[in-house]
């Protein structure tokens, strides 16, 4: 295991949280809670942590904790570590959330019913993403159950060691890593034939589970400080789209390109103009029909700036290796969760 | 594959169908626009069964997050042009 995978396994946030004040029946108010959230966490598996501290001051009633920042409520099934990322331009330390035992917002959240939820949740997120990779989940389906109950513990508790033991079985594999061994184009070695054989480059592919949480502004800020707030979910897109790396004799893909092939509608004329390659550009028209056709002509005109990518608290540079990324970075429910703010502005517009 | 209506919002047919014991719809063939979100077609099975309980899940395999888009989970996982979405009043696949 490298040492980028154990950080972030380790990796926490440290979280000072209050109660709602609704919620506070006594005087003094209780203090807030301290503590730190594991970054692969998710927010309601706090609950026992939390319970005790707030617990004499709470009304009658039945608890379903969920939590709010700047009055924005947390969805429950994004990482810890992906809502900071998102949420906190400028990361704030600690990070001040709010907690409710109390007026769910069902409206606005998806049902939680505590760990149970979050688990179904990050079970069928690892089925999703053994379905981009191999094209079903049967390993995952057929797990055991002693190594179903290992798995969920290991992401519970932090435990690396055991994670890895146990989801090896699931034979999601890692990818081939092109920043250790970038020559390496032999298309036999791939489990994965594009079909594609007759290309005159040979192509390497494999299929990377990716959720991008997508964010744009149309002005330029060049201080985080001065970053437009997400007070709301619909500013930001929720987009799940696998990434096919694309290996080119002795060339390594990008997270750059690895970004601009997710979100074509941005960057479809950057598309066509950089990558000569003709197999690349069919499948920049197959994918861009739907954006690029007479009716919905404004697209094009737009142009896409990427101001901020940020990957388990991480801003890497654009050119790092995407494989990279990938084996290092990515969640145990083998997707890798990147937020990603565009500049989107008129390349017409007057200067 | 989708169809592009006029507006050229993309549509996605979704294929409902029923797992176990629950109810086989009249008209199991639906169009939806791509860029609503799953929770959208939770929500018509449950008005059209009449519970709140539900299992919805993808091609038998898992049940995607309400918040993704259709045409997301149409690029991923649909084929002869539709996605397949299954149905069941209890857990049907873990």
């Amino acid at each position: 295991m490298s040492e980028a995978q154990k950080q972030v396994w380790e990796g926490a946030i440290p979280l000072q949280i209050e109660l709602h004040e609704s919620e506070v029946t006594t005087l003094p108010p209780p203090p807030p809670a301290l503590l730190l959230a594991p970054r692969i966490g998710y927010l309601p598996l706090l609950i026992s942590l939390l319970k005790p501290h707030f617990t004499s001051t709470l009304p009658p009633g039945v608890d379903t904790i969920w939590f709010d920042y700047k009055g924005l409520p947390l969805k429950w099934y994004i990482p810890t570590g992906v809502l900071f990322d998102l949420l906190c331009v400028e990361p704030e330390r600690p990070w001040n959330l709010t907690v409710h035992f109390r007026g769910y917002p069902s409206n606005l959240l998806l049902p939680c019913e505590g760990e149970d939820s979050v688990k179904w949740s990050f079970i069928n997120s690892l089925k999703e993403a053994a379905y981009v990779i191999n094209g079903n989940c049967k390993n995952v389906m057929n797990m055991s159950q002693p190594d179903q109950v290992e798995l969920w513990g290991s992401v519970l508790n932090g435990n690396l060691e055991s994670y890895r033991r146990v989801a090896s079985k699931l034979k999601l594999g890692t990818f081939d890593d092109e920043y250790t061994e970038n020559t390496i184009t032999d298309s036999t070695k791939s489990q994965q034939s594009t079909g594609d054989t007759d290309a005159v480059v040979q192509v390497k592919t494999g299929r990377i589970p990716v959720r991008l949480y997508l964010w744009t502004v149309n002005e330029e800020f060049d201080d985080f400080e001065d970053a437009p707030q997400i007070d709301n979910w619909d500013k930001v897109s929720y987009i799940n789209r696998p990434v096919e790396i694309h290996r080119e004799d002795g060339k390594y893909f990008s997270l750059n390109e690895a970004i601009k092939r997710i979100l074509p509608e941005f960057f479809l004329d950057n598309f066509s103009v950089s990558e000569g390659d003709a197999s690349i550009d069919l499948d920049a028209r197959e994918e861009g029909e739907s954006s690029s056709d007479p009716g919905s002509s404004c697209l094009p005109l737009e142009t896409a700036e990427i101001k901020l990518v940020r990957i388990q608290g991480i801003e890497p540079i654009l050119n790092i290796p995407f494989s990279w990324v990938v084996n290092n970075l990515m969640n145990p429910e083998y997707f890798l969760h990147m937020c990603v703010c565009l500049k989107v502005s008129k390349a017409n517009a007057v200067q | 594959m989708s169809v592009e209506s006029p507006s050229s919002v993309r549509k996605v047919v979704v294929h409902l169908r029923a797992t176990g014991d629950a109810p086989i719809l009249k008209q199991s063939k639906f169009k939806i626009a791509g860029t609503d979100k799953f929770a959208k077609v939770i929500d018509f099975l449950r008005r059209q069964l009449h519970r709140e309980t539900l299992f919805v899940y993808v091609n038998s395999a898992f049940s995607p997050n309400p918040d993704e888009l259709v045409i997301d989970l149409f690029n991923n996982f649909g084929f002869d042009g539709k996605l397949v979405v299954n149905y069941a009043c209890s857990m049907a696949w873990g």
